[in-house]
Order: structure tokens, then C-alpha cells, then sequence
């Protein structure tokens, strides 16, 4: 079956996918987002911890190596909607000093752009999809810009529990922004606090996909195709522009389908292994890869959990799975005496049985029913996420093994270097300090496996094709209607969480694209 | 929106249940019910589901009870992008029942070496102190995936079937609080 040419195909429709569906189906062009898994809907979200894993990533696996193998499964996502389905909408962003790692402290890389560019964006988003929050609280921190549309959510006594120890630290806390609803927003109802944001909120309060931009592009007349996963980007003859992507649909059948414009939006992993195999004889070395920069630079942040069993029911159970309170603290790089890079800290948020047995993994038998017991009523947690820096080494390339439509499979290597464990160690015994201070009767830091979180780099953003993949916007420096979108196009990755980022840099990218057209379709 | 109500605004439909197969016949029930009707395995013999019941109870006390072998072989027989199990979210490459497959082989043959006996005939103590081994990598000869993830895997699946499901919240006085039920209290 031939499908008509469309005027944007989008490969992922996750949290980046979805913006340039809505933005580009707005301004009337012709939208198709094709996704590997199943189109979900939010009855499908189930609150349960056993059923929410049915969204986590399934299909081809991507081979994991390195000293600290990325939580990829964990993470990610699978149809539509994508990590976004059931991420935890922490909306925290970027602070100006991550774009000017470089000339600020020789490491890493410069971005392109400034945080003055991002931030208009950044209001923009909170605009649309609605976040709840206190800006003014956060301007002792970063530059003034809008207030959030919704006030701060609702804090529970397993964050409150925290403030007595933060303020003997000399950290201040506030209200954490998230992308969730505490007063009813654009007809979405008000948040429950009931925990289950982590297998998908079906209720709405939460902004996922489903609710905001992938609801709004369908509404503007894109079309989502589920069960399509696609294989490679196919280029013109002279190779120098794209023409469409081949795929294989729900039947296993595979198909063309033509665009005037590719978009690349199935999150950094998966980006890189595309653009990999879609090498040509002009493009030898992969699309877009002329620097070979392709599929180098991975980040993950590193996350200093700390838990803490208290005398009186924190109640744990109730709020969200988002934080309650944040810091910017222990942002600026050298925070910590001669340890590199962000620390953003976070305290509050509601735990499940799940969490409870996770928070002392060495036990078992009768020794972890009791605990569980304990911990079910007296057991909270805060969580420092870390930066780490760009690094050439962390990379994805193509494996030898292929996946069932003959695609070789991704390979992940991910180590974190001496200053990231420098840093995870400073923020442990900082959150064990604060956890005494707050009055704990016990308290341990989660050591063993350097927890990683967030999947960011591959296709890195930058001046020009010899170091980078993409300009600030996503587009190929050499292949003008080829687009890249997500956290693989951030070319350092500060320490706060990464989707307002996301969101903010989509939208900039779809609106710059929008505004470009005649440019990418001659 | 109009159709997106409050909490528990829609039940599971179909999609909160597990099928079991009795006389031929696809039954809905929870792995407990499941154990309790002694509804036949489909994939794992008779050997295999009480050495990971054994394994079970060992890492949280009333796996056994609350059908662990009947959870985990029910899984292991749907594609895996329907499956549930934590194995999916360990990175555990497809299918899954390799890894339960040589897991169990694992844990015998060192079982045999240490004790001389399979693990499910061990003793209760020796039960604890192989786990114990097990899971910080520390058991001599050990062949296949390491001993943690062996540990970390099942103890997951154990945690999921006595903590992880509506009883399990209310057996520790948890609030369930959904907004979509599962079906069956599973």
C-alpha cells in the first residue's frame, strides 16, 4: 500500500514529537508521527505499579555496556506518548550557567544559544500545558520571567518533614514546578495526589502527550501511526536532502513514506542508531555525521538518593510522584570543595510497595517484612540529581546483531568519570547530614549502583557541522530538511530535570521550522 | 475531558487481569487463585515452579502463597512486549524465560555443591544463607548471569505479587488510592 507524500513525517511520538506534531499541524501542514508501540489511551493507564510496566520500552533492545549501563529500559518509553506517558513532570529548567560551561570553567561545550533564548519558551510551554509552581521563589536563582499559570501544589509531611534539616543546611527549598494541575486548567481537573503519575495519569491532571500537544496535533489533523517502527531515513540521490523514511507497520510489512521534512524524535538512543543506518554512499558514515560526532556525548544524571525512617507517620503514600520542593542551591558548578559540576535538590514526593522494597534492596525474609511494616508509615526520601559532563567515550553505535526487521541494534556505553562520582559522594554525605538535622532516627544513603536517570547527547547541538550534529534549533548542519528533536540535541546536561527543556527547545525548533518553510521544501 | 472523571473513574476492563488456562478454557483470576486451584503451568515443569516458589518465600515470605510460580509462568507465555514482569525493566533481553531457565539451573547446581541437594529441598536456613550468597555475588562456581541480578530479579517479582497488588497495600495498611483499578485486586 502506497501512502500519500505528507508534508512532515515525525519518527516518536513522545514529549518532543508530539510539540512538532501540534505546532506544524496548527500552521496547516500535513502531520504524520509514527511510533513503534501501541497508540495508548489514557484508559489503558492502570494504577498499578505491575501493570504500569506495559509502557516501558519493549521491541529491540538496545545492548547496554560501560561502568555504569544506563537505566535504558527504566527510562524510556514505548508508544505513544512515549517516556512522556509516564514521566513524573518535574518542570525544573536549565539555569544560564549550563550554556557556557566552556567559557565559563573550560570543560564540556558552549551550546549555541543562550538561556535568554530558551526562556520565552519556557513561559510559553507553561502557558500551554499548565504548570503549577512559584516563579517569583525561583528568581533568587535564575533570571525573572513569568509567573506560572497555577499556583504551587500541595506539600504532605514526607516533604514538610525535610525543611528543619535543608534550612540548618543552608539551603533553601521551594516549591518544585511541575507540569501537573493543582487547580483545575484548561478544562484538565485538579490533581488527586494519589501517587500513580509513574504508570501514566489518566485522570489529565498530569501533562502528558496524551492530554496536551499530541491531543491538540490530532485535533489540527495529524495522524498518528502506532505499530510503525522505522529503520532508516532515505535520501535523494545527490544525498542532499531527505525524502521520506522506510518503516515496517503493524503487519510487519515494510513501507515508504515520503516527507518533505524528517523529523527525529524517538529520544537520543534511538536517534543516533537511525541516523547510523540510514548511511549512504554520499553519507558513508551515517546521515548528518560528517563531524562523527554522531551517537558520542551520552549523558545521564547521577541521583544521590537518601532515605530516612522518622518517629511519626510521614505518610508516604499521599502526593505526587513529582517532587514537593527544589533547590537550586548547589547549582553552581564548584559547590562542593573540589568536586565538579550541578547539583539540583529535590524533597517530598509519595512512594509505593515498590519504592519501600527498593529503598533497602539488601533485604529479605522476615527481616524485610518487618521493614516493610516500619517503612510503610515512617520512610522518606530526598534525592540530589548530578551533572555530568560531556564525555566522547559515552556513545551509541551500531552492534553486529540485528533486530527482527534486520536492523542492527543499538549499543549504549555509558561510564560516569571521577568528578561524577566525586560529585554523588559529596551529595550523599550532604543528604545524610541533612537527613540528622531534620531529626531522623535512621538514615542511609542508597550506595551499591550509581543510579542513572535521563538519557541525554548523540546528536549533539553546536555552531557547525566539525562539532556538532545540529544547530540550536535541531536542524542537520548538512542536510537542511533533516531535524533532529529531544535531550539527545542538549550538548551539556546541567543537573535539573530535562523536559521543560525539552518541551521549551521543541517548540522553539517546530515554530523556527514553521517560519522556515519555503527554506526546507526547495 | 468531559469523559475523564475522578479517582477510579473507569474500571480495567479486560486489562487488569491475568489468563489462566483450566480444562482448556481461559480463566481471569489472580496468581494466588490461580495457585490455590492448582491450575496447570504452561511453560514451567513441575521442578522449576517449586524451586521459584522456594526462592520466593525465601525473599518475601507469602510468595509462595500468593502464586509467584503462577505469575511468573503466565508471564513467560505472553509476547514480551505484554509482559509485566521487573525482568523487563532490569534490561533482561527477551525472551524472559531464558533467563528464569538458567537462573534455576544456577541456583541448583551450586545448590547441589554447597548443600548437596536441590534448593527447594534445602532447609529453611540454608534456603536464607544461600540467598544470602547469592545476592552479594559470593557463591563459588556460580555460572550465568550474576547472582544479584538472580537475586534483584526474583526478589521483585515477589515483592510485586505479596506487596505489589491491592491486597498487598491493604495488608500493610496502605491506601490503594486509583484512579483505574485493576481488576481482580491484582
Amino acid at each position: 500500500m502506497a501512502y500519500e507524500k505528507v508534508d512532515v513525517v515525525i519518527v516518536g511520538a513522545g514529549a518532543s514529537g508530539s510539540v512538532y506534531a501540534s505546532v506544524l499541524a496548527k500552521a496547516g501542514k500535513k502531520v504524520l508521527l509514527l511510533d513503534s508501540g501501541p497508540d495508548w489511551e489514557l484508559s489503558d493507564l492502570i494504577s498499578s505499579e505491575i501493570w504500569g510496566r506495559r509502557v516501558k520500552p519493549a521491541g529491540a533492545p538496545i545492548l547496554l555496556e560501560g561502568k555504569n549501563p544506563m537505566a535504558y529500559a527504566a527510562q524510556g518509553g514505548w508508544g505513544v506518548g512515549g517516556a512522556a506517558l509516564h514521566y513524573f513532570a518535574n518542570f525544573p529548567r536549565l539555569l544560564p550557567t549550563d550554556f557556557r560551561m566552556k567559557s565559563e570553567h573550560g570543560r564540556g561545550h558552549d551550546w549555541p544559544i543562550s538561556y535568554q533564548d530558551v526562556a520565552p519558551f519556557y513561559d510559553k510551554v507553561a502557558r500551554e500545558i499548565g504548570v503549577s509552581g512559584d516563579a517569583k521563589a525561583e528568581e533568587k536563582w535564575r533570571p525573572a520571567g513569568e509567573a506560572y499559570p497555577m499556583p504551587p501544589m500541595k506539600t504532605f509531611r514526607n516533604g514538610d518533614i525535610w525543611m528543619k534539616g535543608f534550612e540548618a543546611s543552608g539551603i533553601p527549598m521551594v516549591p518544585a514546578p511541575v507540569g501537573m494541575s493543582s487547580v483545575e486548567f484548561k478544562g484538565r481537573p485538579a490533581c488527586l495526589y494519589d501517587g500513580w503519575c509513574h504508570v501514566g495519569c489518566p485522570v489529565g491532571a498530569l501533562a502528558n502527550p496524551q492530554v496536551t500537544y499530541l491531543g491538540e496535533a490530532r485535533k489540527a489533523g495529524a495522524e498518528v501511526r502506532a505499530w510503525s517502527t522505522v529503520t532508516r531515513v532515505l535520501t535523494n540521490q545527490a544525498g542532499t536532502r531527505v525524502t521520506g523514511v522506510e518503516y515496517y507497520d503493524d503487519k510487519h510489512q515494510k513501507q515508504t513514506q515520503e516527507a518533505s521534512v524528517v523529523v527525529l524524535a524517538a529520544w537520543s538512543a534511538q536517534n543516533p542508531r537511525l541516523l547510523l543506518n540510514s548511511a549512504t554512499d554520499k553519507h558513508p558514515k551515517g546521515l548528518g555525521n560528517a563531524s562523527g560526532l554522531v551517537g558520542h556525548f551520552m549523558m545521564s544524571h547521577h541521583v544521590a538518593n537518601t532515605w530516612a525512617m522518622f518517629d511519626e507517620d510521614v505518610q508516604n503514600h499521599k502526593g505526587t510522584v513529582a517532587v514537593q520542593y527544589m533547590s537550586y542551591e548547589r547549582y553552581p558548578k564548584k559547590s562542593h570543595d573540589g568536586v565538579f559540576g550541578s547539583s539540583f535538590i529535590t524533597a517530598g514526593f509519595a512512594v509505593k510497595t515498590a519504592d519501600l522494597a527498593n529503598s533497602r534492596a539488601d533485604l529479605y525474609g522476615p527481616e524485610l517484612a518487618d521493614y516493610m511494616k516500619r517503612a510503610a508509615r515512617n520512610l522518606a526520601g530526598i534525592k540530589a540529581f548530578g551533572e555530568e559532563q560531556p564525555n566522547m567515550e559515552n556513545r551509541v553505535e551500531l552492534a553486529s546483531e540485528k533486530d527482527a526487521f534486520g536492523m542492527p541494534l543499538g549499543r549504549l556505553t555509558h561510564s560516569f568519570d571521577s568528578d561524577a562520582v566525586a560529585l554523588w559522594n559529596a551529595n550523599l554525605e550532604e543528604g545524610l547530614r541533612i537527613a540528622k538535622a531534620s531529626g531522623a532516627k535512621e538514615a542511609w544513603s542508597a550506595r551499591g549502583t550509581m543510579p542513572t536517570s535521563h538519557l541525554l547527547g548523540g546528536t549533539i547541538m553546536g555552531t557547525s557541522a566539525t562539532n556538532s550534529v545540529v544547530d540550536s534549533y535541531g536542524q542537520s548542519h548538512e542536510i537542511p530538511n533533516l531535524w533532529v528533536a529531544g535531550p539527545g540535541i542538549f550538548p551539556t546536561e546541567g543537573a535539573s530535570n530535562p523536559t521543560f527543556t525539552i518541551f521549551a527547545l521543541s517548540q522553539r525548533g517546530a515554530e523556527r521550522m514553521a517560519s522556515q518553510w519555503g527554506t526546507l521544501t526547495n | 475531558m468531559a469523559n475523564i472523571g475522578r479517582r477510579g473513574f473507569v474500571k480495567g476492563a479486560t486489562l487488569g487481569v491475568l489468563a489462566f488456562t483450566v480444562g482448556g478454557v481461559e480463566v481471569i483470576m489472580a496468581p494466588g487463585e490461580a495457585r490455590a486451584r492448582n491450575v496447570p503451568f504452561r511453560l514451567l515443569d513441575a521442578h522449576q515452579a517449586e524451586t521459584l516458589e522456594s526462592l520466593g518465600e525465601t525473599l518475601v515470605p507469602q510468595a509462595r502463597e500468593a502464586g509467584i510460580a503462577h505469575y511468573i509462568d503466565q508471564q513467560l507465555s505472553v509476547p514480551p512486549h505484554e509482559a509485566l514482569l521487573q525482568a523487563r525493566i532490569f534490561n533482561v533481553r527477551p525472551p524472559f524465560a531464558d533467563f528464569y531457565r538458567t537462573a534455576i539451573i544456577s541456583v541448583d547446581e551450586s545448590s547441589r555443591r554447597m548443600f548437596g541437594r536441590d534448593f527447594a529441598q534445602l532447609s529453611a536456613t540454608d534456603q536464607r544463607e544461600f540467598v544470602g550468597r547469592m545476592r552479594q555475588n559470593k557463591i563459588e562456581g556460580w555460572t550465568g548471569r550474576p547472582g544479584a541480578a538472580v537475586y534483584g530479579v526474583l526478589r521483585a517479582d515477589a515483592v510485586d505479587v505479596v506487596y505489589g497488588t491491592m491486597e498487598g497495600y491493604e495488608a500493610l495498611g496502605i491506601p490503594y488510592m486509583a484512579h483505574i483499578p485493576p481488576e481482580k485486586r491484582w
